[in-house]
């Protein structure tokens, strides 16, 4: 432990030489590796940590107890373990890397096809710094070289983190610094390499892409039924090209209808069924903005179409359309041919407007909290600063749209309508979420799998474009965080509902690190039609393979299968919190002080074993019981039935 | 019952602002000598609410409206009643009985020495006994051959204020105490609060020396010298003033101030810059109303609570505890503590440090023994702190309730190292403004000889260690290596956090509703038991291979009658009113708190939530404790057949209709 008695909030103080001045850094080195014998760092992909090398990536995890033995031998090596089909592109050594927590660091990095791997062996446990490239977004040559002869880089990733190197200058100018080698394969696409992804050759037990199969889904929610229909009108993707190629519409607008509707919606995105609720029959349908314009056109296709949505659902008499868009914006769409229904043609219909904003202000959003939280938490106004990025307002704004969602549904068994614009971004967040509220089925693992694939992959919400994988153009104005968003709110209801999530919060960072990592298939490609063209399914690995391999490490201990319940939540902003366990995670200061998962699991272990016992002792009672009162008949034993301690 | 001016306004509307209810309900209001008692009209739930007058710490009476006069009580523990009464006259009793109650100006008139408890005499006295501060510096090894008891301070001759047994230097002669404490404001000289075992570093408190700008008192520092020497592990001490360093300047001139360090050889002077009483406050006060807020914006909200400045001042205090424990655990260096007078930051600055310092004062009974240590013997101004009495406004201040917040924030860092749980936090907060208990009462030590409160009343302890399976937080291990030896909070601003669970009761009756921490309770007692059935079953297997058994001995009555009786924050009322009040007898809480709680409207606002609630139950949820309760068994009914036997032990008859209501 250290000897000091300073505190940090003494600041001024620190630099006075009878207070040692600690930045806690190296009490929480050690408290660290106290805990990583204990639990898991919070992420596969862990940075800045000491973490031996068996914590260093999932595949390692993996097969982590048939090669502990192994993984111990090579802890002292420079090198990374590498993935299958992971080949080394470069190594440096004397490369400093600026940690912003600890300091400057000297080490060796590692270049390959899939990671930048950084190892610091002064440091005891050897410092590890272990990047997939995928998470990077941008590389920067810092200044020119300084007078000691010094390159330095910036790389910014997209996991709300930036990293700083340097090295000596090349002496042979000829050769290419490292960072050149990395830019390289940390922009596949850019520099017409293969993404790792198409590369990596891990075999899982599990093949992660039959997770999702669009009609047995439907086929568990019920569908088809009297009033819904399957149809395979976009088996080629003709009518849509970011739609799934099976879907459900109502019984009674044959396919010929559908393509005329499909004119009249942006992108030919149709209002179809994303969810129905097994009682009511009341539907979460969702599509694109009307292509009203600025003459107000209208569509008789359309309005019949909608009208049978809220036929099929003979609890209700109107039907709700819910644009995710502030009102102003869904007007000014109207200059380029956009808009919204209006209530004159949709007879029975109500609009209601969400106030849920575009994907250029979330992703400024976005940065300014970076600025806020990376790498240090300003002192001072904390809380302001967290204000003046919005991040939370805009999580409460997608929450309470999703929860006026389930509540029509639920509550007023009424048909609803959900759409933004294109109806991939800002729908499918909301409707996502209102499922994830209506329908227990979606809080466990693999229902949340079945849950992405569907609102999110098959509805094509464009990864390829929102995330930029592989792609160098870092100031691309497509790139967005709305899935972040969305898993966030995911985050939020799990706090609200501690019990009722299959799932645990390393489940939702991992998806989240596998969202960029780019060794997954998963959230490659923009659509399905693209998935199916570039083979996706049959040359990668999905992301669903490897979680479902392991589900111990993302089990929620507390879960408890509320299947029936409907969870509403508060979406009042005291009840929101800043998920400090992602966006402040590389911070080593904010790390759990103390394994809470572990001694839930704990707890229940034991009145698990002790259920076990108890039960084991009561057949054996039984069983002498009955034996005994042969030979010893009217024996006070005999009287005792089944045991009853309490009082 | 001489300020009862009525004893009974029927036709009253009521409506409980602060657990968000927003239709008033009509019933009758009752006043009685201890209580403002509600009771609804509507037959089925009859629901009651209980006021403690003590409670009460502002009666507001806005304008009358048509429908008849309002008053608008606000409570100490951050509750708010809104009461609509028709007659103006009415209104104007009930004010002017309620203003008068709830201020009483004589201790006499206090609840705790009002009534005649039928308890007997031994179990009062034993009431008292059972936290013994001695058994606690025994504990730590005290005294020793560096600290001994000393009886200068015996009939509380040197200092009023301090209790009459202290510890001080072993070298430390009587002269040389009453020469240090002549130095001290009101004569506050340094005294043992805490003694680390593992460094021999020691934890002391004072007040500030009356230095001006060149006194100085060769005893005074004769005995900080004494202080450094009884811990042979170190050549300085620090010397920790908790004030901001400009205001113990400004000290200086009224003859006060603070320890020069050329006078006194060997110390390290600390500012530390808590701020003062009232900067509290009005802090308070700002955060209050930020909470009270209606629907802010986030950007309401979020500045609100930053400029309240509230987590700033509870962070300082934080920190004050973490430099002391670091001093004594890591560094090895003894600590003299002290503010201006030594009963306010200096409590809150030592009692932190033996928090974090010993995992003894993580405990239940081990915060008991620290709050009656640090803060009531050591003249912690509870009466006028808390305004027990009709005073002076501006010596009230939210002192304790920042302690209690710093064991809470602290507890949502480190959730495993602490055996109580936030109940129990909340609990003591009540009792502290309730006055229910003699415990808090008077302002020292012999304050409280002078009342001979030990014979007039009970103490609060014993009370609260009765209900303690209600007060156990089910994550706590004593055996984990976080749980044991110094805590190392993290002080960084997004560390802290408003505490929803004691200044929010809007939102402490909405979810989130599942609380793990109720659901790993009810694991563990489930635990509890299948290890008794083990028992049994074991016992009867021995029994049934022929060996002898008594079958008593596996009867034996749990210990968990507290557990399912109803939750309740406040104090019992005395058992010689239940008779009285009439109303399904009730035996339990109600300071303040109320029967079915509160209905909700059955048009559910957005903005209010829902609970878990099967397909099925439409009705509208109820956002109470018993509910939540009652989900969890049914939850835990999901994952296991046992659960059964839960059901039918003694429970509170109330409850099961609460719950049934409420389903």
């Amino acid at each position: 432990m250290e000897k000091s008695g300073s505190i940090d909030s003494l600041g001024s103080k620190r630099s006075s030489s009878r207070h040692p001045s600690v930045d806690s850094l190296s009490s929480s080195s050690t408290s660290r590796s106290d805990r990583s014998a204990q639990a898991k760092p919070p992420s596969g992909m862990s940075c800045d940590s000491v973490a031996t090398s068996a914590d260093l990536s999932p595949e390692l995890r993996v097969k982590r107890k048939t090669a502990a033995k192994q993984v111990l031998r090579n802890s002292n090596k420079e090198e990374p373990q590498l993935l299958p089909n992971e080949t080394v592109q470069d190594m440096a050594q004397d490369v400093t890397y600026f940690c912003p927590f600890i300091g400057a660091l000297r080490g060796t990095v590692t270049v390959t096809n899939y990671r930048l791997f950084f190892k610091c062996m002064d440091r005891e446990p050897a410092f590890v710094l272990d990047l997939p490239l995928g998470v990077v977004s941008r590389v920067e040559k810092i200044g020119s070289a300084s007078s000691r002869g010094d390159v330095s880089y910036g790389l910014v990733c997209k996991d709300i983190r930036n990293l700083r190197f340097a090295h000596k200058q090349m002496e042979d100018t000829l050769r290419k610094s490292i960072f050149e080698v990395l830019v390289k394969f940390a922009f596949p696409v850019s520099n017409g390499l293969q993404i790792f992804a198409l590369e990596y050759g891990q075999v899982f037990p599990e093949n992660g892409w039959k997770v999702y199969d669009a009609v047995s889904e439907y086929k568990r929610q019920g569908i088809p039924n009297e009033s819904w229909r399957i149809t395979k009108v976009n088996d080629h993707y003709e009518v849509c090209d970011t739609y799934p190629s099976t879907l459900a519409v109502p019984v009674n607008i044959p396919d010929e209808e559908l393509k005329r509707v499909a004119a009249f919606r942006a992108k030919g995105r149709i209002p179809v069924l994303s969810w129905i609720h097994p009682e009511s029959q009341a539907t979460v349908t969702r599509c694109s903005q009307p292509m009203v314009g600025v003459n107000g056109k209208r569509s008789k296709e359309d309005e019949k179409y909608l009208q049978a949505i809220m036929d099929a659902n003979a609890q209700s008499h109107k039907l709700f359309i819910f644009d995710a868009r502030p009102s102003v914006n869904a007007a000014a769409n109207k200059m380029k041919g956009g808009g919204f229904e209006s209530e004159d043609a949709y007879q029975n219909a109500e609009l209601v407007f969400l106030d849920i904003h575009n994907i250029h202000v979330m992703r400024e959003s976005l940065r300014k909290l970076k600025d806020v939280v990376y790498p240090n938490v300003e002192d001072s106004h904390w809380l302001s600063n967290l204000e003046s990025t919005h991040w939370l307002e805009h999580i409460k704004l997608i929450m309470a749209g999703a929860l006026r969602i389930a509540d029509k549904v639920e509550s007023g068994k009424t048909s609803v309508v959900v759409h933004c614009s294109d109806g991939w971004d800002r729908t499918a967040q909301l409707t996502s979420l209102a499922m994830l509220m209506l329908d227990g089925y979606y809080r466990t693992i693999r229902g949340f799998e079945v849950l992405l694939e569907k609102e999110w992959l098959s509805f094509g919400h464009r990864f390829q474009l929102r995330i930029g994988h592989g792609d160098k153009n870092h100031t691309d104005a497509d790139r967005s965080p709305v899935f972040i968003q969305f898993i966030d709110c995911v985050w939020q209801l799990t706090r609200q509902f501690p019990a009722a999530f299959e799932f645990n919060e390393y489940f939702l960072v991992t998806i989240l690190d596998h969202l960029y990592s780019c060794l997954f298939g998963t959230f490659l490609c923009n659509s399905e039609q693209q998935r199916l063209k570039e083979e996706v399914p049959k040359r990668t690995v999905s992301l669903w393979a490897y979680i479902n391999s392991q589900l111990e490490e993302f089990t929620n201990p507390l879960y408890v299968n509320y299947s029936n319940h409907v969870l509403f939540p508060v979406v009042s902003l005291r009840h929101l919190e800043l998920w400090v366990g992602y966006y402040i995670r590389w911070n080593p200061r904010m790390r759990p002080q103390e394994p809470v998962h572990q001694r839930y699991k704990e707890l229940l272990a034991k009145r698990a074993e002790l259920q076990k016992r108890v039960d084991e002792l009561q057949r054996e009672v039984t069983n002498r019981s009955a034996s005994s009162s042969s030979e010893r008949a009217g024996s006070p034993t005999r009287s005792i039935t089944p045991v009853q301690t309490f009082v | 019952m001489e300020h009862l001016r009525t004893p009974k306004v029927e036709n009253v509307r009521f409506l409980d602002r602060s657990s968000g209810q927003r239709k008033a309900t009509i019933g009758t209001l009752y006043l009685s000598a201890t209580h403002t008692i509600f009771v609804e009209n509507n037959p089925e739930s009859r629901k009651e609410t209980w006021v403690l007058h003590s409670m009460v710490s502002s009666v507001e009476r806005p304008p009358t409206i048509p429908a008849g006069s309002q008053l608008i009580l606000r409570c100490k523990d951050f509750r708010v009643f809104q009461i609509l009464i028709p007659q103006e006259r009415d209104c104007l009793d009930v004010h002017t009985s309620l203003v008068r109650l709830s201020r009483p100006e004589k201790y006499s008139e206090l609840y705790c020495l009002s009534f005649n408890p039928n308890v007997n005499k031994l179990e009062r006295e034993e009431s008292w006994n059972f936290i013994d501060i001695m058994a606690d510096y025994k504990r730590m090894g005290v005294p020793n051959n560096l600290w001994v008891a000393t009886a200068a301070n015996s009939e509380y001759r040197v200092c009023d204020t301090y209790p009459s047994e202290l510890f001080v230097p072993k070298t430390a002669t009587p002269a040389i105490i009453v020469g240090s404490s002549r130095f001290r404001s009101r004569g506050r000289f340094p005294a043992l609060s805490y003694f680390h075992q593992d460094t021999l570093a020691a934890v002391c408190r004072c007040s500030q020396p009356l230095s001006g700008f060149s006194g100085r008192c060769q005893e005074d520092e004769m005995m900080l010298q004494m202080l450094m020497k009884s811990n042979p592990g170190s050549d300085y001490i620090y010397v920790v003033d908790t004030r901001p360093k400009l205001n113990a300047m400004a000290n200086r001139a009224a003859g006060k101030g603070y320890e020069n360090e050329d006078h006194y050889t060997n110390i390290k002077l600390q500012f530390i810059g808590i701020e003062n009483i009232h900067v509290m406050r009005s802090s308070q006060q700002k955060m209050i109303d930020v909470g009270e807020m209606r629907s802010p914006s986030m950007t309401d909200f979020l500045y609100g609570l930053e400029n309240s400045g509230w987590l700033k001042h509870i962070k300082a205090i934080l920190d004050a505890g973490l430099f002391i424990a670091r001093a004594v655990a890591d560094e090895g260096v003894s600590v003299l503590v002290h503010c201006s007078d030594g009963w306010d930051r200096t409590a809150q600055a030592c009692s932190v440090a033996s928090i974090l310092l010993d995992p003894y004062y993580r405990t239940i009974k081990g915060l008991m023994v620290l709050i009656e240590k640090d803060w009531v013997c050591f003249g912690h101004k509870f009466s006028h702190r808390y305004a027990h009495l009709d005073g002076d406004p501006k010596e009230v201040s939210p002192v304790i309730d920042q302690f209690l917040e710093c064991v809470w924030q602290l507890s949502e860092q480190f959730p495993c190292a602490f055996e109580f749980n936030e109940r129990f936090i909340i609990a003591i907060h009540t009792h502290v403004y309730s006055s229910q208990y003699g415990t808090f009462l008077g302002n020292c030590q012999k304050e409280r000889r002078d009342m001979r409160l030990r014979e007039r009343s009970h103490s609060v302890w014993p009370q609260l260690w009765k209900d303690r399976a209600e007060y156990t937080n089910p994550l706590y291990k004593a055996e984990l290596s976080q749980s044991q030896g110094v805590l190392r909070p993290n002080t960084t601003p997004y560390c802290f956090k408003m505490w929803k669970g004691l200044y929010n009761h809007t939102e402490k009756s909405t979810p989130p509703r599942q609380s793990p921490a109720d659901f790993l309770s009810a694991v563990r007692e489930e635990s509890q038991q299948l290890e008794e059935e083990l028992t049994n079953h074991q016992e009867r297997i021995a029994a049934l291979t022929g060996k002898p058994i008594t079958w008593e001995k596996i009867e034996v009555p749990r210990r968990r009658t507290s557990h399912l009786r109803q939750t309740h924050s406040g104090p019992d009322p005395p058992t010689t009113y239940t008779d009285t009040i009439t109303s399904p007898a009730q035996d339990n809480g109600h300071t303040l708190s109320s029967k079915p709680a509160n209905q909700k409207t059955p048009t559910q606002d957005l903005s209010l939530t829902l609970p878990l609630r099967p397909h099925t139950q439409l009705k509208s949820p109820n956002p109470d404790d018993h509910s939540t309760r009652s989900n969890l068994e049914s939850g835990m009914a999901d994952l296991s057949s046992c659960s059964s036997s839960r059901r039918d032990n003694g429970k509170d008859p109330n409850l099961d209709e609460a719950v049934f209501i409420t389903a």
